[in-house]
């Protein structure tokens, strides 16, 4: 591990964070500062590639690509900070097997040298989570929140490439995770554990009948237990659930109606940023009542 | 009788993670947490792994084969105690398959993104919009010249 001067980071949002769901890099920058992270910004990156579709192509090109984006990361000499389940996956596999693999990271530095870059290792790959456990403090985050939301009921939900593999990611026990809970306390909020939490959203099966079934369980095992929202940490996992939901209305009798929020936005709403501010606006399911509810409360208090 | 099929093996192996199918014992442990096959009857994992041993490879990595199926969830990662990595295994697969162009147009379709834009998912006027109106600044474009030269 790097040093990582004084919570300085190096964000790296991707291409469905910063593309297609803004709102969650806006929560984060705008959760930052109050947590005592800087951010610094870095020209150049591309795609992490994806670990789905462009791994399934390529496996070694893949690696290249990663192995660039890294080396953006060790020019400025810190770490790198991922949002995205997915980006975390493509370049911790990248850091893990460049690392551990002396004739492969052979062979992608020669591919790097093309365009005068060699990958060196000197920049680790953490998901931000792990930085708001390990290197800010779950009681920091605490105490950055002004406006607890103790009558929120939030059922949480993991995703698979938080956690899995294990030995290349690094951030929990993936058959009992609590990072994802203990961030949630931190707001206030009540995490809400449930039967399907650790199943994975489906969104990389190509069998189109598949994820809609597993959207469907995963809603269905929430709904039982009274919550107000869902609280993830994935943009992929965030598409199946939020828009998976107009999608489920079509197949399905059942219509949840139940919001699904960013963990970063969850807390930028208990540090008093407004819904606008964190883009809550723009999800496919509205969030009225959550957000009336978490008002009423702060009238109250 | 199944007949071993090394030419096929070899080329299995040349891909990373492929090589770790030999390992497969059978033990199944793959299966019991697999979401996968738990919606799909078709799909099991060590079933794959079986023919990948025995280099039954044609309906592996034929058009629509099952392995297209995988969630990519890492649980048989996880479960595996002999640290087949069935899921490297069967990327490694899919990679085959795109090597004889029998993969789903999906994963063309992305590749292409990332060699065009630099990106998955294109850049917009509307999805610049949005990113202002979150005190956002634009996107930059990506030096995909740079990106096509290092997998060249």
């Amino acid at each position: 591990m790097t040093q990582t001067q004084k919570n300085r980071y190096i964000p790296f949002f991707g291409c469905m964070i910063s593309v297609k769901y803004p709102q969650f890099e806006a929560a984060v920058r705008k959760t930052a500062a109050a947590l005592g992270i800087t951010l610094i910004d870095v020209p150049g990156f591309s795609c992490c590639p994806d670990p789905i579709y462009f791994k399934s192509s390529n496996k070694l090109d893949l690696l290249t690509i990663a192995a660039r984006n890294l080396c953006l990361a060790e020019e400025v000499g810190l770490d790198l900070i991922t949002l995205c389940s997915g980006c975390t996956a493509t370049l911790s596999e990248a850091h893990y097997h460049l690392s551990h693999d002396a004739a492969l990271k052979a062979k992608i530095n020669k591919r790097l040298k093309k365009i005068n870059k060699e990958y060196r290792g000197t920049s680790s790959v953490r998901h931000i989570v792990t930085v708001l456990r390990d290197d800010i403090g779950i009681e920091k985050v605490a105490h950055t929140v002004t406006n607890p939301l103790s009558n929120v009921r939030a059922a949480i939900h993991y995703g698979c490439h938080l956690l899995k593999p294990r030995e290349i990611m690094q951030v929990d026990d993936p058959d009992r995770p609590t990072i994802l809970e203990d961030l949630v306390h931190a707001t206030g909020a009540q995490a809400i554990n449930h039967e399907e939490r650790l199943l994975c959203c489906g969104k990389a099966c190509e069998n189109p009948d598949i994820p809609p079934k597993m959207t469907y369980d995963v809603l269905q095992s929430i709904k039982k237990l009274n919550v107000d929202c869902m609280c993830l940490i994935c943009p992929t996992c965030f598409d199946e659930y939020d828009l998976g939901q107009i999608k489920l209305a079509r197949l399905f009798e059942t219509r949840f109606q139940l919001p699904v929020l960013y963990y970063f936005q969850l807390l930028g709403l208990a540090q008093g940023l407004t819904p606008d501010e964190l883009g809550i606006n723009r999800h496919k399911i509205k969030a009225n009542d959550l957000l009336e509810k978490i008002l009423a409360s702060e009238v109250t208090a | 009788m199944a007949v071993l099929n090394f030419d096929f093996k070899n080329k299995l192996d040349q891909i990373i993670g492929g090589n770790n199918h030999s390992y497969c014992f059978q033990c199944g442990a793959c299966v019991g947490d697999c979401p996968a096959a738990r919606y799909s009857e078709k799909f099991n994992p060590r079933l794959i792994m079986l023919k990948t041993i025995h280099g039954q490879y044609e309906e592996l990595i034929q058009e629509n084969s099952v392995i297209w199926e995988c969630t990519n969830c890492y649980n048989c990662y996880e479960r595996c105690p002999q640290d087949v990595r069935p899921v490297e295994v069967i990327s490694a697969l899919k990679n085959l398959a795109t090597l004889q162009q029998t993969n789903p147009p999906i994963t063309n379709q992305m590749v292409d993104a990332v060699l065009k834009t630099g990106r998955t998912v294109v850049i917009t006027q509307t999805s610049q919009k949005i990113r202002k109106n979150l005190g956002l600044k634009p996107l930059d474009e990506v030096p995909v010249d740079e990106i096509r030269r290092i997998i060249e």
